[in-house]
């Protein structure tokens, strides 16, 4: 389907022997965002993962754009019109704020124009260049992530549980950057969350996953959907 | 489901004796070509016999060591040198005599005995990375000869020592003594290599953190081993200043110690044959080659080891093997795999359990912290933990459950606070003496043995315990209740002779808890059992660890991220969240508890990490 | 003393030098090259020719320097991609590759020792005592290559992607870094500095088939005791060549041979993470 920006068709992954994943399927549409949500270990890094190429999907098929980059190496899927914020390992430690921001790029070019625009979203960015990453503070790093995925304007973003240990208030302000990028450039979004109310206050879909596979899925309308989703969550 | 009182299963066992007839036939031959050799070859070819065959010998120290343990040594050749010098210097000096011929070969053993202990001990510390053994056992030749040149007149320096008096024998007694001597050794060292013991050095290499993990003491044996192989070159080296009447620093130099680990590679690392035969085929066809064509045959041998490495790091030799057995099954129709003695299950005497009787609790832990620099990962952890008690440890990721299960395995791990098991505190140790505790851990990811069968995984498991036979098989594996209980339960029963890379994952993480239970701990700590699980088998582990709690009275510690499966289980429950206790109560007041739900499902007011 | 400082400076600058192509193939690709003693003669050789074609000695730079890289292309294609993930294999097949190198050039040249010529002769006068030209001007050539490669890696993308990769591959590729290709080309600038290092070594004594052992061995030691940094293979190359300087002044020139290595050793088993930070 050209319709779709990712299509994952009927995927199972997982680590050694253990199938962390079993035959899930999913599509997400141009300039959708979409969530998937779910509890620890579910599995919901892993499919982000799998998408990137990190873990070999041993059944199924992905297509990216249109192209079956089922089983392409990550650094030639990290270079299409995609972008991905992971949970963990997201930074160079040593290397400055700019530096990181520019490996978000494939080369120097464009980068003069990216940074005025997330530094109009996050001003805080563009005072920092110099600084080594490892210095700033959690939520600090948080937007430094967004920011360096934001530079590229990709078609399609993956955010893995970006909502973790921040503030109340900075949650609020992510989800309308999120949500004015695209409207600016339409980019769809791919949002992995545990956090079921900020997850909600931007997806037009969502899905559910427990043990590796979807559990539920819909659309993210209303107060009631939102209610179920938490409960599947709960203890 | 079969119930607690089975009795112990006995297993059609393929005799041991077949293999033992035909080592013990080859080794036979091997003599009598010995014994016949001189009047079959010409006497050039006798002549460089001899000092391959001793160079083999060496070369199977250093199998023994890399291809068998994984300990990449150079060093091999200091310890010939040093046996080999010994002689020399004692011939030069005291002449020849019975007394002083007996006096240098145990002054050879001793010398080298002692440096290899002084290697092993630097080199085999808590945390040392495989690299640095072959650092230390690089210099060790280099030191040895600029030992020798500082030496001046007294060691020859550069020239070395020669014709001094020696034993008084032809070169075909020579022949027949070092060809026996090389048939006597290789056939102990393959009784030995494949023994229990032999086992368990395999498993070394495969993991040695699991190996400490399970109580076996990795560094003392690697220790041992290094420092029994030393002695055995140093025979070689003693052999050969007696045989050659010269020994020079060329005998003991890093280029030597090099050379043995290529003809190791070359023949097949971890075959022992393939060293042996390899060494001596290199040797006579270098002797051979290198007068009409001496450097094309070293670029020749240095293109083909590099060939091997990158393409064949097996080695030649198990290409030839599995040729052989082919051609074999084709000529004589039959199937040659070779079936594996598998051992008995008996019921183990449970008296090892430590301390419950003891009126302290099984697990106390005061203020304990780990951090990482700035990074505090775990911090102010306090709680303690009762026999009968199934304590569910939860917690969003990063909270450092597995850290804390760390601090509670490896002595080294805490950066502050006690751990105190029944009583007695964990000091500064490694893992390997934590289990002497009664801590029992299992690993998050299955950390297991890939060519290791299931009963030489639990063999493993009991080492500690009941240790292991150096030349044989045991004919039974005791095992304690909880851990027949597993394996029955599960079916591994049937699985004891799969080599452990060719199981399922649901019998990987069966494996993984009967080889914890075997260890007969007090207190068992289990990482996320049931990962990667299918309902099922989830279902099978649960009703399990549950009858163990309540029956064999085990503390357990178990991280999940099932909170269904926890509910279901625990007596207890512990939240962590970035590193500290959230809560620590009865499994109503945990799920019932608001802060609790904030944490999980979101809108978490937790501060940024700093 | 004078000559004894500059000794120690002197031998610092010729360690680092030899060490540096040594230490970003460890730090990027994380493998030993043992071949190194093998590119170290090379470049050694490269001098050779061009003393033996008549050529300005000047010329054995560039000319030893283009010689290592296009071997260490050939070389990372066909022996250390397929080793990646089995790095103490990768030390044995650059160690017989090493072996492969001094063969094939005791075949072409022959074992003899030979001698190249020097482009800088004579000795200068510095502060009272008279002192070899060449040593001096290897300070600057030192001081040139660590700015080089310091250049390199915080001045150029293909830098700031080594670093990356240095410090965390797996995120370097998630971010669209072909690190097979930065490993490449890190592995052929590493061997055209070692081949470079051999040709600024010879003309203070002379080559021969096996002149690059002994030199790999110490720059071995020195690599793994600094961690991946340029200032802290300096600080190794100082101290521990200063030490070698001094037992071979005061003790013996045998045992002053043997410095380094134990030390090495010694400092590693205390602080495995050597001079490096933390």
């Amino acid at each position: 389907m050209s319709e779709t920006v990712l299509d994952i068709s009927d995927v199972s992954s997982g680590y050694g022997e253990a199938m962390v994943l079993r035959n899930v399927s999913l599509g997400i549409r141009p300039g959708e965002i979409f969530a998937l949500l779910g509890k620890n270990g579910m599995g919901k890094s892993t499919l982000l993962k799998t998408i990137l190429g990190f873990v070999p999907a041993r059944q199924g098929s992905i297509r990216l754009f249109g192209e079956d980059i089922t089983a392409q190496p990550t650094h030639l899927i990290a270079r299409k019109a995609i972008a991905y914020t992971p949970q963990e390992q997201t930074l160079f430690q040593d290397l400055t704020v700019e530096e990181n921001l520019r490996l978000g790029l494939p080369d120097n070019s464009g980068f003069t124009e990216g940074l005025a625009r997330v530094s109009d979203y996050f001003p805080i960015i563009g005072k920092r260049l110099k600084q080594k990453a490892g210095t700033l503070s959690g939520g600090e790093q948080k937007m430094l992530i967004v920011s360096r995925a934001l530079l590229r304007s990709p078609r399609l973003m993956l955010i893995d549980e970006i909502s973790e240990g921040l503030q109340p208030s900075m949650i609020q302000r992510l989800s309308e950057i999120l949500l004015a990028e695209r409207k600016r450039a339409g980019t769809a979004i791919f949002v992995v969350e545990q956090n079921v109310p900020f997850a909600f206050s931007m997806a037009d879909r969502y899905a559910v996953l427990k043990i590796g596979e979807i559990a539920d899925d819909g659309v993210a309308g209303d107060e009631s959907a939102a209610a179920r989703v938490q409960e599947q969550l709960q203890l | 489901m079969a119930d607690l009182t089975t009795t112990p299963v006995t297993l059609p066992r393929r005799p041991a004796s077949g293999r033992l007839r035909f080592a013990g036939s080859l080794a036979a031959l091997c003599i009598i070509a010995a014994i016949a050799g001189p009047y079959v070859l010409d006497s050039y070819t006798v002549n460089i016999m001899v000092r391959s065959f001793l160079y083999a010998a060496t070369a199977l120290t250093v199998d023994i060591l890399w291809g068998y343990t994984g300990i990449l040594t150079f060093g091999q050749a200091a310890f010939f040198g040093i046996g080999a010098y010994a002689a020399g210097i004692t011939f030069t000096y005291m002449d020849f005599s019975p007394q002083t011929a007996v006096l240098a070969l145990l002054a050879g053993i001793a010398a080298s005995a002692v440096v290899a202990g002084i290697t092993g001990w630097i080199s085999f510390f808590y945390g040392a990375s495989p690299l640095y053994v072959a650092i230390v056992t690089l210099a060790l030749p280099i030191i040895f000869v600029q030992v020798l040149y500082s030496g001046g007149t007294f060691t020859g320096s550069s020239s070395g020592l020669v014709s001094y008096n020696t034993f008084d024998l032809s070169v075909e007694a020579w022949f027949t003594i070092c060809g026996i001597g090389l048939v006597v050794l290789t056939t102990a060292a393959w009784f030995f290599v494949n023994s229990d013991f032999g086992r368990a050095l395999v498993a070394i290499r495969e993991n040695e953190q699991r190996c400490t993990y399970l109580g076996v003491n990795a560094p003392r044996i690697k220790i041992l081993l290094m420092v029994v192989m030393a002695m055995i070159a140093s025979v070689a080296g003693y052999a050969y200043a007696g045989y050659t009447v010269v020994v020079a620093p060329e005998i003991g130099s890093f280029v030597f110690g090099t050379e043995l680990v290529m003809w190791v590679a070359l023949g097949g690392r971890g075959t022992l044959i393939g060293p042996v035969v390899g060494t001596i085929a290199i040797d006579v066809t270098s002797a051979y080659l290198s007068g009409n064509l001496p450097y094309v045959w070293k670029l020749i041998v240095g293109s083909i080891f590099v060939l091997v490495i990158v393409a064949l790091p097996q080695g030649i030799a198990p290409v030839i093997r599995s040729g052989l057995r082919r051609l074999w099954s084709a000529v004589s129709g039959r199937d040659t795999t070779p079936g594996l003695a598998v051992p008995a299950l008996v019921e183990a005497v449970e008296g090892h359990r430590a301390g419950p009787s003891s009126d302290a609790p099984a697990l106390d832990i005061t203020d304990l912290a780990r951090s990482y620099g700035s990074l505090k990962v775990l911090e102010g952890v306090t709680f303690k933990a009762l026999g009968s008690e199934l304590l569910g440890i939860i917690g969003p990721n990063g909270a450092g459950k597995t850290t804390l299960m760390r601090c509670l395995s490896d002595g080294f791990e805490r950066t502050g606070g006690t751990v105190a098991v029944f009583g007695r505190a964990i000091a500064r140790t490694p893992p390997q003496a934590v289990v002497g505790f009664g801590i029992g851990r299992s690993f998050q990811t299955t950390s297991l043995f890939e060519t290791l069968t299931v009963a030489e995984c639990l063999r493993l498991a009991r080492h500690r315990l009941d240790g292991a036979n150096m030349f044989g098989h045991a004919p039974t594996l005791a095992l304690p209740e909880s851990a027949r209980h597993v394996i029955t339960a599960t079916g591994l029963d049937r699985e004891l002779s799969i080599e452990c890379r060719h199981l399922s994952h649901g019998m990987k993480r069966a494996l993984e808890l009967a080889m914890v239970l075997a260890l007969e701990p007090s207190v068992l700590l289990l990482d996320e059992p049931t990962a990667g699980l299918t309902k099922r088998e989830r279902t099978l582990i649960g009703s399990i660890l549950v009858d163990l709690v309540r029956h064999a009275g085990l503390c357990t510690l178990i991280i999940e991220h099932d909170l269904d499966f926890v509910r279901e289980i625990s007596t207890r429950i512990i939240v962590l969240h970035q590193g500290k206790v959230l809560l620590d109560g009865s499994v109503a007041e945990v799920v019932g508890s608001e802060l609790v739900r904030t944490i999980y499902a979101g809108g978490s007011h937790g501060q940024a990490r700093p | 003393m004078t000559a004894l400082i500059l000794d120690i400076i002197t031998t610092a600058a010729i360690l680092f030098a030899v060490a540096a192509g040594l230490l970003i193939i460890l730090g990027v690709l994380k493998i030993v090259n043992f071949a190194h003693g093998g590119f170290l003669t090379i470049g050694g050789y490269s001098g050779l020719v061009v003393t033996q074609l008549g050529w300005n000695p000047w010329l054995a730079y560039p000319a030893a320097a283009i010689a290592g890289v296009v071997l260490g292309a050939v070389v990372e294609r066909f022996i250390i991609r397929p080793l990646y993930d089995r790095p103490l294999d990768a030390i044995l097949a650059t160690w017989g590759l090493g072996i492969i190198i001094g063969q094939l050039i005791t075949i072409i040249f022959g074992r003899e020792i030979q001698f190249v010529q020097t482009p800088i002769a004579g000795a200068a006068s510095v502060l009272g005592e008279t002192y070899s030209l060449y040593r001096l001007f290897l300070i600057l050539a030192a001081a040139l290559v660590a700015g080089g490669i310091a250049a390199l890696f915080n001045a150029t993308r293909l830098g700031l992607e080594a670093r990356a990769v240095i410090m965390n591959e797996p995120l370097a590729r998630g971010l669209g870094i072909n690190s097979g290709h930065v490993r490449f080309v890190t592995f052929c600038i590493g061997a055209g500095l070692a081949s470079l290092a051999g040709a600024l070594i010879t003309p203070l004594s002379s080559v021969d088939p096996n002149m690059g052992v002994p030199w790999l061995v110490n720059a071995f030691m020195l690599v793994l005791v600094s961690s991946v940094s340029l200032v802290s293979l300096a600080t190794a190359a100082l101290t521990l060549g200063g030490a070698q300087v001094l037992v071979s002044t005061y003790i013996s020139p045998v045992i002053g041979g043997l410095t380094i290595v134990v030390l090495a050793a010694l400092l590693l088993r205390v602080r495995p993470a050597g001079f490096g930070n933390g």
